[in-house]
C-alpha cells in the first residue's frame, strides 16, 4: 500500500507513504520461573513457545514462522519476530502460558514494537 | 483511557503472598488493585464480617512501574449465591469497596443483573456457564451500569478451564456486544498475573474488539469502582467528604446522583 | 443406513474437532427425532469450518466417520461476530511510515522543519559504517547537547508565573514534559517552545479543571481524555489578564496539578548558558547531560544502498533497511541461514561484509536544536573523502509526549512509536523516512 506522494518543486523530490505495509512486529519478553535460578537455552526457549502455541492454537493454529532473534541465558530475556499475522496469536498464547514441564512459570512481555522501534522510556 | 487495574486478586491469609502480588501488579503497571473476599452464601443468615485495613499491608505502597504515584488497594466482596433468596444486603457491605455476585443458577444471575445492588456479576472460569445470557437481563445490567468480569487465571493454570473461560466469555459478548465488560486476574500467585496491555490483547480472544479489550482493564473498571462509591454513599444523596475545602466551590462538582451513575458507566 | 449416532459418539467428534482449539464455538448436534437420520449437523463459525474440514482429513475422524456411516456434516455460518473475533486475530496494530528523498542542496529540502518540529526526542543514534572511531568533530557535537533539568514536583502553575515566563519562554526556546507520566494513563503537560502549553489529561480532571479543550482524537467510544491548549504568547494571555487570572487560578486552586518535569532550555545564540529560574529550583531538582555511549562493531554484514531508489526496487526495501539497523542496535546476529531452528533472520540483500562500523547512541532530553547541529555535522562528514557511502541518524521520540511533530497529537495504544530517521549519502541526498504507530497522525 503505497501511494506516490506529492511531487514537490525540483526533481529528486519524492515521497511515498505506506500503511501498515510493516511485515514484523518485534517482542522483548522474558520467562519468569517460580523457582530461580533454572538455566535453559535458546533451543529450549523456542520449544517451549512452540508448545505453547500448540497448547492454546492445535496444530495448524500454531503453524506460523517466528524468529527467536536473541536469547539471554543469564536473565531468560529474549527477543521474537513474528509476522503481524502471527502477532496476536503469538502474543496471546505467551500470556496464556502457565507452566512448562510441570514448573509453573510465567512470560513477562516488556514491549511489542515495530522493528526499527527499540526504545523506552528514560 | 484511565490507569489500569485488576478488581480481583484473590484474598489470602498469607501477608508475604498477597505483598508479592501486589508488588507483581504495580510493577507490571496496574495502578488499582482489589482484594477479594470470596463468601460462599448459605441460607442461614452468618456475618460476612470486615475485611482487614489494607494500610496494614505495606508502609510504603510499592510505586507503580512507569508512573510516579503508589498503588492503591481495594477490598471487593464476591457472594457466590445459588438462590436468589439468600442474596441479602447487609451492613457488611459497607466495608468493602467493591461487591461483585457469582451467580450460580440462572435465577440469580436474572436478579443480579435486574435488581441486586451489586457492581460486578462474575462470569464462570471453572466450569461451562451453566445457563444462557439471555438478552433482557444482560441489557438490563448495562443500563444499571453493572459490570461483567471475566477472570483469566483459570485459563492460564489448566488447558480445560482455558476453553469454559474463553467459551464462557464469547457467549457473554453474542449478547452483550463488548459492552460493560471487565477482564481481572483472580490470581492466587505473583506468577498468574499478566500486563495489561497482554491482557488487552487477550480480550481479543474473548470476542472483544481492540478498544474494548483496552477499556476493559481501564476505564470500565475505574467506572466500576464509581459505581461502588455511589452505593457507599447511601444512593449518592448523601455523601461525608473530610471538609478539606470551603464549602461552596464543591456543589458544582457533584453532578445529580443518577445522572453520574449513568454517565461513568462505559 | 439407519445408523444411530450415539451421544458419547458425538461427544467423541466433538472433541476430536475442537483438539487443541481454545474456542469451544461450536455445537454438534444430534439427528433429532428421527431414527432413521444419520447425519448430525455442527454449527460454528467460519473460521473453524475451515479446520473442520482439515481435521476431517484425520484418521481418527474418519474412523467416526465409519462407525456413524455419516454422509454429510451440515454446516452452518454463526452469527457475523464470532467471525469478525477470528479475523480479529490476524491483524495488528496500524502504524505508518512515510519516506522522503531530497538533497539537503535542495531549496525546498523540509529537513530542518522536520527536525525542529519534533520537540521531545529521548534518544538519538548514529550509524556510520567503515569507520572505527567517529572523528572528534562528530564526537564533540554530541556531547554538547544542551544540558536538562529533572525538577521533581512542580506545580503546574509555577510555569504560568510572571518571572517564571521572563526566564524561560520568553528567554530562549524553552522545551518541559513531565516526567513518569503516561499518556494512556495520567494527565501529561507539555511546554513547547513555541510558548504553547499543553495539557492532555482525563476526564476527571478536566471536568474539574473547567478550561476550554477538545477530547482527544483517539477515545474509544465515550472521551476519556482531553486536551488543552493555552498559548502563553498570546495577548489575552498577558499576566493580568483575565483569561490569565482564570488558568492560574483553576491551576492552583481548582486543580493543584503537580508533577515531575524534564526541561531544557536552548538559549539564543551569545547569551550564557541558561540555567535553572529561582521559581523552580526551590524544588528538588538534578541537572543531567545527555549520555553518550559509542561501540565499534566489527565484520558486519551490511545493505548496499542506492541513493536514487528509495522505493527499495533493485536494492534494500525502507521497512527492511529499518529493521536491519534496528538489530544492529539490539545486537541480534544477521548470520542465519533459512533452515536455522532459532532464527531466520537475516541481513537484506544486496550486501556487503563491512569490515568496522561505528555505533553512537545518545540519550535524555534532547533539543531539536542539538541534533539539527548533530545532522549538519554528519553531513560535513563527507566532506574529506570516505570509504562509505551512505551513514544514518535515527531519532526518537518520547513513547509518552503529548504530540509527535508539531501539533498533530500522539497517544499510546499498545506502543507508542515516533520516530525519524535519516540516512545522507556522500552527494548530499538523504532520505527521511518517519514512522508513527496506532494513535498518531501521519507524520508531516
Amino acid at each position: 500500500m503505497s501511494d506516490p506522494g506529492a511531487v514537490g518543486g525540483s526533481v529528486t523530490y519524492q515521497r511515498l507513504v505506506h500503511k501498515n505495509s510493516s511485515g514484523f512486529h518485534y517482542m522483548k519478553v522474558s520467562l519468569v520461573f517460580e523457582k530461580e535460578g533454572k538455566r535453559i537455552d535458546g533451543a529450549f526457549f523456542k520449544q517451549l513457545i512452540i508448545s505453547a502455541l500448540r497448547n492454546v492454537y492445535g496444530e495448524i493454529g500454531a503453524a506460523f514462522p517466528f524468529d527467536v532473534l536473541k536469547f539471554e541465558e543469564k536473565s531468560l530475556t529474549a527477543v521474537l519476530r513474528v509476522y503481524n499475522s502471527g502477532l496476536v496469536k503469538l502474543w496471546s498464547a505467551l500470556t496464556l502460558l502457565g507452566s512448562y514441564q510441570n514448573e509453573t512459570c510465567a512470560v513477562r512481555v516488556v514491549q511489542v514494537l515495530l522493528p526499527y522501534q527499540y526504545t523506552g522510556g528514560p | 483511557m484511565a490507569a489500569f487495574a485488576d478488581l480481583c486478586i484473590s484474598g489470602t491469609n498469607d501477608k508475604k503472598r498477597l505483598q508479592s502480588i501486589i508488588e507483581t501488579a504495580a510493577h507490571l503497571g496496574y495502578s488499582t488493585v482489589a482484594i477479594n473476599h470470596l463468601v460462599e452464601v448459605q441460607p442461614k443468615k452468618q456475618e460476612i464480617g470486615k475485611p482487614k485495613c489494607v494500610s496494614e499491608l505495606f508502609d510504603h505502597f510499592p510505586i507503580v512501574q512507569g508512573r510516579s504515584r503508589p498503588i492503591r488497594v481495594l477490598n471487593r466482596l464476591t457472594l457466590v449465591v445459588s438462590d436468589t433468596s439468600h442474596f441479602r444486603q447487609t451492613a457488611d457491605f459497607k466495608f468493602y469497596d467493591i461487591i461483585a455476585i457469582y451467580p450460580k443458577t440462572e435465577k440469580v444471575f436474572h436478579a443480579a443483573c435486574m435488581s441486586c445492588d451489586v457492581d460486578i456479576i462474575c462470569i464462570a472460569a471453572t466450569e461451562k456457564q451453566p445457563f444462557h445470557f439471555k438478552r433482557p437481563p444482560v441489557f438490563g445490567a448495562i443500563e444499571r451500569g453493572v459490570f461483567f468480569e471475566i477472570s483469566y487465571a483459570a485459563a492460564i493454570k489448566d488447558s480445560t478451564m482455558r476453553r469454559y473461560t474463553i467459551s464462557n466469555a464469547i457467549s457473554l459478548m453474542e449478547t452483550c456486544k463488548g459492552k460493560n465488560v471487565i477482564v481481572s486476574s483472580g490470581a492466587e500467585k505473583p506468577l498468574e498475573l499478566r500486563g495489561p496491555y497482554d491482557i488487552a490483547n487477550l480480550g481479543l480472544l474473548f470476542g472483544l474488539s481492540e478498544g474494548d479489550a483496552k477499556a476493559a482493564v481501564s476505564a470500565n473498571c475505574r467506572a466500576a469502582l464509581l459505581h461502588g462509591e455511589t452505593r457507599k454513599t447511601a444512593l449518592g444523596i448523601i455523601r461525608t467528604v473530610k471538609k478539606s475545602q470551603p464549602a461552596d466551590e464543591r456543589e458544582d462538582k457533584e453532578a445529580p446522583p443518577s445522572k453520574k451513575a449513568k454517565l461513568d458507566a462505559m | 443406513m439407519a445408523a444411530h449416532v450415539t451421544d458419547q459418539q458425538l461427544r467423541q467428534i466433538r472433541s476430536i474437532l475442537l483438539e487443541g482449539w481454545a474456542c469451544t464455538g461450536c455445537d454438534v448436534r444430534g439427528p433429532g427425532f428421527s431414527e432413521d437420520c444419520d447425519w448430525f449437523s455442527i454449527r460454528c463459525g467460519n473460521e473453524l469450518r475451515k479446520r473442520i474440514l482439515l481435521k476431517s482429513l484425520s484418521p481418527q475422524i474418519s474412523a467416526v466417520k465409519n462407525n456413524v456411516k455419516k454422509k454429510r456434516t451440515v454446516i452452518c455460518p454463526f452469527s457475523s461476530q464470532t467471525s469478525a473475533m477470528f479475523s480479529e486475530l490476524q491483524k495488528c496494530p496500524r502504524n505508518v511510515l512515510v519516506c522522503e528523498r531530497s538533497s539537503f542542496m535542495n531549496e525546498k529540502s523540509r529537513h530542518d522543519k522536520h527536525v525542529s518540529q519534533h520537540y521531545f526526542n529521548y534518544k538519538v543514534s548514529v550509524f556510520i559504517p567503515h569507520c572505527g572511531v567517529p572523528p572528534s568533530s562528530l564526537s564533540d557535537a554530541m556531547r554538547r547537547f544542551t544540558r536538562f533539568y529533572l525538577v521533581r514536583e512542580v506545580p503546574v502553575f509555577e510555569l504560568l508565573g510572571e518571572e517564571c515566563l521572563e526566564k524561560t519562554v520568553r528567554t530562549g526556546r524553552f522545551y518541559a514534559l513531565s516526567y513518569k507520566t503516561r499518556i494512556d494513563q495520567d494527565d501529561v503537560v507539555a511546554l513547547l517552545p513555541t510558548g504553547q502549553l499543553i495539557l492532555s489529561v482525563v476526564k476527571d480532571t478536566y471536568e474539574q479543571l473547567g478550561l476550554e479543550g477538545r477530547p482527544s482524537q483517539y477515545a474509544h467510544k465515550r472521551p476519556m481524555r482531553y486536551v488543552v491548549v493555552i498559548d502563553l504568547t498570546d495577548k489575552s494571555m498577558a499576566p493580568g489578564s483575565k483569561r490569565y487570572d482564570r488558568v492560574l487560578w483553576a491551576l492552583r486552586e481548582k486543580v493543584p496539578l503537580k508533577t515531575d518535569f524534564l526541561m531544557a532550555c536552548h538559549s539564543v545564540v551569545g547569551t550564557e548558558a541558561w540555567s535553572l529560574p529561582p521559581c523552580l529550583s526551590r524544588y528538588p531538582w538534578k541537572e543531567l547531560q545527555a549520555s553518550v555511549d559509542t561501540q565499534t562493531l566489527r565484520d558486519l554484514p551490511c545493505p548496499v544502498l542506492h541513493g536514487d531508489d528509495l522505493r527499495g526496487e533493485t536494492a534494500c526495501e525502507p521497512h527492511a533497511f529499518l529493521e536491519w539497523l534496528g538489530a544492529v542496535g539490539l545486537g541480534i546476529g544477521c548470520e542465519n541461514e533459512a533452515t536455522s531452528f532459532l532464527s531466520t533472520y537475516e541481513c537484506p540483500e544486496p550486501r556487503t561484509l563491512v569490515d568496522q562500523a561505528v555505533l553512537c547512541t545518545v540519550t535524555g532530553l534532547l533539543l531539536p536544536e542539538d541534533i539539527h547541529s548533530l545532522l549538519e555535522e554528519l553531513r560535513r562528514y563527507f566532506d574529506q573523502p570516505k570509504s562509505s557511502s551512505w551513514l544514518s541518524l535515527v531519532v526518537h521520540g518520547f513513547a509518552d509526549s503529548p504530540i509527535s511533530w508539531g501539533m498533530a497529537e500522539h497517544g499510546f495504544h499498545k506502543g507508542g512509536e515516533n520516530f525519524y530517521s535519516f540516512v545522507l549519502f556522500k552527494n548530499q541526498d538523504y532520505w527521511l523516512h518517519m514512522g508513527t504507530g496506532a494513535n498518531d497522525g501521519c507524520p508531516p
